[in-house]
Parts: structure tokens; C-alpha cells; sequence
């Protein structure tokens, strides 16, 4: 083992069995106490090892081809120039692993490589993995390969993705999944309602942007048949398993180990580096480093989802809501990823915490040829938010109300019911916040 | 199953130095120039590198020649001649926010400095690097051209003076020829009491491309304006001075103007885009309140 | 090429091609990684060193830029059992969290309070205005600098006795 190696070895060792805190003193109870942070000393040294950080000498470089167009059926790859570029050890096309499967977080509906004759659906869809010797060689191959394709009809709209005459994304159709929710009796309550209140509301693609890229090293121990893959993950085991299934291994040949995590807020729960390096392991017997530029992430890895969001609010004379419509159309781009459980997830929560006894409510997530939309803090009730707050504050104008005291008198309490019928039995302090803000804002009542 | 590549053991050779051709770091401006006149637009240009490095990234292996400036200590000198004040083209923006000569004479140049990118970027970015990519949103140049400010070319055989507000043919396009360097910038002196104002519109405070930038400095005998320059960056194709609304305020004194026909008339006189920063209408609408604000705070200054 | 520079206080001799930047320089060919890449294009300060005095952005300095240059990376600040008083207020105000930012956040810290000892929160907000930080929303890492401030007059004046 060479000292590098040993190194590594010994910091994920430490990092993770590590559980005492150092430099104060040792407590039984950590709730409620002031804990410094175990790895900050590593952090503020620069000796924490990110995936990116790590070196092994004979270490090789991947670059992934990607897509030439958002919606376009791939006719030919000719890789012939770039395997003539000095330091290019493989180029892997989808002819090279005719049996690695598909994967992904829920829908396994992402391909590892895009084989002549199929689709890619959105800039991000990879077409070949470069591996060579240097960064520059890598690159250099990686832009010298040459693409045919067929292009179909770009879809970024979901409303446009839902027609009938829309061209199918995949083959299920653009819709992935719709989920309802109904309590009550709606159409009853909007009739007896003082005002109804009826508006659309649009968010917007963010990237969770962490400050580390997508980036890992990966080292296939042939004499066990393992491929050791170092890269950043949200949820290990799942990574593992999805990578297993796909390169057809059992889940003991891949072990994922966790470096430290350069920030993920929800981007780095889909598969990014992993499969396609542990391809570049395995085929090269040595071991193989792909990080992503700022760029590559912002087109490739999932987004926050935009949805769009149509809210219908009835409230009666007293000022209490008595009714709730909800839509929920997100566009969760050309793959599922998370998108199947943050747009429903987003519609349960469309009341946001304010008590509604009738409610109405349908979420589509769609497939579009945008970057995917997954994970992201918040995991559809950010966008929700965004909605049934505006819709709060324009019906308490509506009644001449305090847009505070319009909230407190709808605010979730002990026993509150949510959409999905959760009863809320403990830790409901949602009114005592508001107060709280109005306390610490001085609040005079929303006038001016 | 994934198999073993079949390229594995063959061209392992790496990328070597052979893979570019020439980097030139020439430790004079003699040297420099006779370089620049050999490869013309051949070669890339080096001076603090915080936009070259930025346009090539992930491709910096593709440039085959470069002629690095940064020996030419010569080219970093800020000094006063015959009533002009010279910045040899590779002084850094932290170099002008803090000489005492600059801020004390030409404040709305210092201010504009101290507003570039970031410190890790005011450290290495130069004055010659921002005129010659000449973005229209270059933050150095509306200041340059309301100080009626010019720039010397050189080249091995010859070099001239070229006045600021010539200088930009359109966005990133300058009328500088092949063979030739920006060595020098040159700012006429003054007698008179000046007053300027230093107005930055960006989406943050740091790290962001002008939305909108303008630089008004006037020039008093006594109370009346003698003299006046106001330009703009990223409302048009180039940074551009806006002559006619100059001429308006020449002759007055700043309690005869009115501040908010001045604003409507630099509004009426810029051709600014939608763009990521900004669209036209917003532009065209702040463009008029900057005005505004700077005479106000010109004003102020003037006590 | 060649290049001769001084990084850390020891003084090396590399060969560099003119496609390496500063950055690859430091993390590949001396295992300096506490330098991050972040964006490669001098936007978010990860890769903050100390050049020549001065706060630069490594992923834009081309390296034979670099020679005869003295840099300055958070490795040469303090080691984990001698941490400098930056570094130290860093883990106690809480100021890191995933820590990508963390060395380019602790070098324009050191770099701030080098020039002003006493800054006020916004002379420290404008030092840090070139790093950014995605975890902690900023507060914690300012309330580091100005922690580092007392902590460094404190020990002036311990020494000055």
C-alpha cells in the first residue's frame, strides 16, 4: 500500500468511527449544548479529503461525452480521431457494455450511455466515457468525436409535454406520475364562501449549487472483483444498490465510500460519477478520477423543480378558510429522478400550516427535455410556499384584515388535520412563531 | 459483463510540453513588441489573466502561443508628467483603488477600481486588460472616457494616441491592429475644482457583471460648469459619452439644472438590450435615476 | 518550463507547461488540496491563495505567471495542533460547516485583518465579498473573522509586554 493510499485509508478510518468531540469537554447529552464540530479541524487545515482530493499514482482522467442536442435520436458515434489523441487509453460507446442496465433514484429511466438508435432527451445524456492519461488528452479526445443525430421536437414547456400531439419522451408517455387528494366536499364549500380567490403561480429552476462539483475516484481490486468508488453520495446504500443493479454486480463488488461531502442540499442524492467511473475501473485495471466543471453540473445534475401552481382559496365572512383547490405541474425534466415525490409531496402541503376542512387537489409530474429536476431542500413545499402564502395575503386584503391575524386564525394547532390526514399530536408551536415575529418585527398591522 | 479494454496497454503517452509551441514571458517591451509583431493575432495576449483564463477554461491546452506581460514591471508605473497623469497598461485595479495619486485626483476612476469583481480579481486584473477586451460592461471604462482619457499603441515600429472615446468599435471589438500593445493610458490634468460621481448597477455587490455603470465628472470655474464628462457602460454596443447631454449642463451652475430633465435625456440618448442582467426597459428607467443620483451626489460633495 | 516560487516559506523548483494554472500546480504536483476548485473561473473563491500579499484567485493565474511569486496557502497557516488564531476561531464560532470554502474563507479573513486589524462587520463582509459560501449563510463565518480580530489584538498585546 502506498503512503497515499495509506492515507486514505486511515482518514476514512478515523471519520468514520469517530463519535467524541475534541477540544471540549466531554458531555453525556449533546442536545442543548453548544458542540463543536468533530471534522472542523480537518476543514480549517485543508487536510479533509473531498473526492476530488484524492491521487493514485498511474491515476487516469475521465471525460463524458454528452448529448449535441436536447431531444434527438443518436444515429452514429465515430470515435475513430479521438482514440488516435496521444494519452487516450479507452473510449467506451454503448456498443462496449451492451449489458449495463438503466438506473435511477425511483424510475430507473436514466441510460448509462446512449446507444445508436435511441434517444438523448435532454444536453446532459452521455455518449462516451474518455479515459486517458492526462486532463487535456481526455479532453481533447472527448471533443474530437464525432456525432449523427436525428432531432426531434424540443419540449420545455410541461403544458406542452401533456398534449396529445406532444412526441412521447419515453415510452410511457410525458406524464411519469399524477397523484390526488380529496377530503370534504369542495364545490359545496366554494358555494357557501364569502370570496374565492383563484391565481396561478410559476417557480423557476434553481441549482442547489454546492460549492464542490460532482467529482470521485474509482479503483476496481480485480483478485476480490470489487470496484471501490470514492465519491459524494446523499444516500450510500441506495447508491450502491442502484450501481450494482446497473453494471449487473452484486451489491458486495461495489462498495461506495463517503469522503468529505463539499455541500449537496439535495443534488447529490442521483447517481452523477459513479457508474460511469466504475466502467472506467473495471475496463482499464487502474484507477480513474472524473470531476465535473461548474458547468457540466449545472447541465447535467437534478435542479429544484419549477411547478406550477393554480390555487383555488375560499374563506367565509369570519375570515376562515373553507375551501382548497390545488394543481401541481412540475417539470421534472428529461428523467423522473425525486420529481415523482416532490411534486406530490409539494400538493400535500399546498395549505401550507393553515387548517382547511375541504380540499381538492391533483399533482402531475412531467417529463420535459430541461435538465432533470430532483432533490432539493424543502423537496417541493419551498414552491408550495411560494403560493399559498401569496394566496394568504391576497385574501386578507380581499377582507380587509390583518394578513398576521388572517393567519393566526388559520394557523395548525394541537389535533390539526393535514392534507394527507396526518393529525398533528406534539411540537405544533406555529402560532407562537408568528407571534414571535410579529413581537420582534413590531408588527402594526401590514398597513403603511 | 463489462470486458477489458481493448486499447489498454497501448498509446500511453501523455501530453506533453510539445503539445503547445511557444510561451513567451519577454522581460522588455522591445522584446515584447518584436514578439506581438512576429505572431499578430496569433497569439494570446497575457497580462492579469482574470479574463483570458476565464474565456479558455477547460481548453487552455488548445492555445499553441502566448506572450505573458507579466515581467514588464515597466508597464505597472502610475506617475505625473508635463500635466497628464500616465498608468503604464498593467497596473491592477487594487493598484488604482489605492494610489493616493489617483484617488485624490481622478476619484471616480479609483471608485470604479475598488468596484471590480472581487479582491482576488482587483489583485491581477489590469487597466490594459479591461480597455482591450473592451466589454461594454468594463467597469474602468465609462470612468476613462468621462475623464477624456487616451491610450497609447505601440508596435515595433511605430505608436500613436488614440482618444478613449474612439477606441470602441463594439462589444469586445477596439480599433487596435494586430501588431499592436495598449502600453499606456493618459489623463489630462486640470486647474479647475473637479467633482465626480461613480454609479454601479449589478444584481450583487461583488463578483458581478455591470448591469449598468455611470461616471459623471464636472469641471467648475467657480460655480459654472466648464466642463463635463458622462458615460455609460452596458447601454449600448460599446461604453459610450453622452456629448449632448454634456453640452446641456456647460455653462450653468449646478443649482440652474434640472436633475431630472438631465436623467430623461441620458435616457432618451442610450441603446441598451435585454439581456441576462437586465432588460432594456430597466436599463432605460435606472439609467435616469443614476443620473439623478449622481448630480446629487455631486452636489453634496461640492458642500 | 521552469519556475521557482515560494509556497508555504519553502522555496521549489517546478516544471509547468502553460495550460497548468496555479491551482492544478498546488493540488497535483504538491498535494496542496486544501486549495479547492469550485468554479474555475475566479467566481467563488474556493481557490483563494495568498499571492505575492495579495488575495488571488489561483484558477486564473497561468503558473510560469507564478514564478519568483511567494504564495501562501491555508497549509502554511497552522497545523491542527498549532492552529492560528483564524483557523481556531473558525471551529469555535461554529463558521464551518461542509468546509469547502473554508480555506479561501480563513486566507481573505487572514488577509483583512493583515491590513486592518479592527475591521467592523462590513469592512469584513467587503473582505470576504469575493468567497462564497453555500452552507452557512455568512453569519457564523463573519462572526469567526471578528472573533480572530479580538483574539489577534490579544495576543499583540501579550507579546508587545
Amino acid at each position: 500500500m502506498t503512503d497515499q493510499n495509506k492515507r486514505i485509508k486511515d482518514y476514512f478510518c478515523k471519520h468514520t468511527t469517530r463519535c467524541t468531540i475534541e477540544g471540549v469537554k466531554k458531555s453525556k447529552r449533546f442536545v442543548g449544548h453548544d458542540v463543536l464540530k468533530a471534522d472542523a479541524w480537518d476543514k480549517v487545515t485543508g487536510e479533509a479529503v473531498y473526492p476530488d482530493d484524492i491521487f493514485f499514482d498511474d491515476l487516469l482522467y475521465v471525460k463524458i461525452k454528452r448529448a449535441v442536442h436536447p431531444h434527438a435520436i443518436l444515429k452514429d458515434i465515430d470515435i475513430s480521431q479521438a482514440k488516435k489523441v496521444n494519452g487516450v487509453v479507452d473510449i467506451v460507446i454503448a456498443e462496449d457494455i451492451p449489458d449495463v442496465r438503466q438506473f435511477g433514484l425511483i424510475i430507473r429511466d436514466q441510460p448509462v450511455l446512449i446507444a445508436p438508435g435511441e434517444k438523448m432527451r435532454y444536453m446532459g445524456d452521455p455518449l462516451a466515457i474518455v479515459v486517458a492519461e492526462t486532463k487535456e488528452a481526455a479532453k481533447k479526445a472527448r471533443d474530437l468525436i464525432k456525432v449523427k443525430v436525428e432531432e426531434l421536437e424540443v419540449i420545455t414547456d410541461p403544458f406542452r409535454a401533456m398534449e396529445d400531439d406532444a412526441p412521447d419522451i419515453h415510452p410511457d408517455g410525458n406524464i411519469v406520475i399524477t397523484h390526488h387528494l380529496n377530503r370534504g366536499d369542495v364545490d359545496e364549500a366554494f358555494k357557501n364562501s364569502a370570496i374565492v380567490e383563484e391565481n396561478r403561480y410559476q417557480t423557476q429552476f434553481i441549482d442547489q449549487l454546492p460549492m464542490q462539483n460532482e467529482a470521485g475516484v474509482a479503483l476496481y481490486d480485480e483478485r476480490r472483483g470489487v470496484v471501490n468508488i470514492w465519491a459524494a453520495t446523499q444516500w450510500l446504500h441506495d447508491t450502491q444498490a442502484d450501481v450494482a443493479q446497473s453494471l449487473r454486480l452484486s451489491k458486495d463488488q461495489i462498495r461506495i465510500i463517503q469522503p468529505t461531502i463539499g455541500g449537496a442540499f439535495g443534488k447529490k442524492e442521483d447517481v452523477s460519477v459513479h457508474i460511469h467511473l466504475a466502467i472506467a475501473a473495471m475496463r482499464t485495471g487502474r484507477p480513474v478520477k472524473l470531476c465535473f466543471t461548474r458547468e457540466e453540473s449545472m447541465i447535467t445534475q437534478s435542479k429544484r423543480h419549477p411547478i406550477t401552481i393554480i390555487n383555488k382559496t375560499g374563506v367565509d365572512r369570519d375570515g376562515y378558510l373553507t375551501a382548497w383547490e390545488t394543481k401541481f405541474i412540475g417539470d421534472t425534466g428529461a428523467y423522473a429522478s425525486s420529481g415523482p415525490a416532490v411534486v406530490h409531496k409539494g400538493m400535500y402541503h399546498a395549505t401550507g400550516p393553515y387548517n382547511c376542512p375541504n380540499l381538492r387537489g391533483v399533482s402531475h409530474a412531467v417529463y420535459t427535455n430541461n435538465t432533470y429536476a430532483g432533490a432539493m431542500r424543502g423537496f417541493g413545499t419551498a414552491q408550495g410556499a411560494f403560493a399559498y402564502e401569496q394566496q394568504m395575503d391576497i385574501l386578507a386584503e380581499k377582507l380587509s384584515i390583518d394578513p398576521a391575524e388572517f393567519r393566526l386564525k388559520n394557523i395548525y394547532q394541537k389535533d390539526s388535520i393535514t392534507p394527507n390526514g396526518q393529525q398533528l399530536t406534539h411540537s405544533v408551536n406555529a402560532e407562537e412563531t408568528i407571534k414571535r415575529v410579529m413581537e420582534l418585527s413590531d408588527w402594526k398591522g401590514g398597513r403603511k | 459483463m463489462i470486458r477489458k479494454s481493448p486499447m489498454k496497454q497501448e498509446n500511453r503517452q501523455m501530453i506533453s510540453g510539445a503539445d503547445f509551441e511557444q510561451y513567451f514571458q519577454p522581460q522588455s517591451l522591445e522584446k515584447a513588441l518584436e514578439i506581438k509583431a512576429e505572431y499578430e493575432d496569433q497569439i494570446e495576449v497575457a497580462a492579469g489573466t482574470t479574463d483570458l483564463l476565464v474565456a479558455n477554461y477547460e481548453k487552455l491546452h488548445q492555445i499553441k502561443n502566448w506572450l505573458d506581460l507579466d515581467k514588464l514591471s515597466e508597464l505597472r508605473q502610475i506617475e505625473v508628467k508635463d500635466n497628464n497623469l500616465y498608468i503604464g497598461a498593467m497596473a491592477t485595479h487594487l493598484q488604482l483603488m489605492k494610489s493616493d495619486l489617483i484617488k485624490e485626483k481622478f476619484p471616480v476612476l479609483a471608485a470604479a477600481a475598488e468596484d471590480v469583481g472581487s479582491p482576488q480579481i482587483r489583485s491581477r486584473g489590469t487597466i490594459g486588460g479591461n480597455i482591450c477586451t473592451s466589454s461594454p460592461a468594463g467597469d474602468l471604462l465609462a470612468p476613462l472616457l468621462s475623464y477624456q482619457a487616451s491610450f497609447k499603441l505601440q508596435s515595433a515600429e511605430a505608436e500613436r494616441i488614440v482618444e478613449a472615446e474612439e477606441f470602441f468599435t463594439g462589444p469586445k471589438r477596439n480599433l487596435m491592429e494586430a501588431d499592436e500593445l495598449l502600453t499606456e493610458i493618459i489623463i489630462p490634468l486640470t486647474e479647475n475644482k473637479r467633482e465626480g460621481a461613480w454609479v454601479k448597477v449589478g444584481r450583487r455587490k461583488a463578483l458581478v457583471i455591470s448591469t449598468l455603470t455611470l461616471s459623471v465628472v464636472l469641471e467648475f470655474e467657480a460655480e459654472q460648469i466648464v466642463k463635463a464628462g458622462v458615460a455609460m457602460g452596458s447601454v449600448a454596443p460599446t461604453p459610450i459619452r453622452l456629448g449632448e447631454v454634456e453640452e446641456m449642463m456647460l455653462g450653468n451652475t449646478l443649482a440652474e439644472l434640472d436633475y431630472k430633465k438631465l436623467g430623461q435625456e441620458v435616457k432618451a440618448r442610450i441603446n441598451p438590450i435585454d439581456d441576462l442582467r437586465g432588460t432594456k426597459e430597466y436599463r432605460e428607467d435606472v439609467a435616469a435615476d443614476v443620473m439623478v443620483r449622481a448630480l446629487n451626489e455631486i452636489e453634496r460633495k461640492r458642500g | 518550463m521552469q519556475i521557482t516560487f515560494t509556497v508555504n516559506g519553502e522555496e521549489r523548483e517546478l516544471e509547468v507547461t502553460p495550460y497548468t494554472r496555479l491551482l492544478d500546480l498546488l493540488r497535483e504536483d504538491l498535494g496542496l488540496t486544501g486549495v479547492k476548485e469550485g468554479c474555475g473561473k475566479g467566481e467563488c473563491g474556493a481557490c483563494t491563495v495568498i499571492m505575492n500579499g495579495e488575495l488571488t484567485a489561483s484558477c486564473l493565474v497561468p503558473a510560469p505567471q507564478a514564478d519568483q511569486a511567494e504564495i501562501l496557502t491555508v497549509e502554511g497557516l497552522g497545523t491542527r495542533d498549532d492552529l492560528h488564531p483564524i483557523q481556531e476561531s473558525f471551529v469555535e464560532a461554529g463558521a464551518v460547516q461542509c468546509g469547502y470554502c473554508i480555506p479561501g474563507m480563513i486566507l481573505a479573513g487572514k488577509r483583512l485583518l493583515d491590513e486592518n486589524p479592527e475591521p467592523t462587520e462590513k469592512e469584513v463582509r467587503y473582505g470576504l465579498s469575493g468567497n462564497i459560501c453555500r452552507c452557512t449563510g455568512y453569519a457564523k463565518i463573519i462572526d469567526a473573522v471578528m472573533l480572530a480580530a479580538d483574539k489577534l489584538a490579544v495576543e499583540g498585546s501579550d507579546s508587545s509586554d
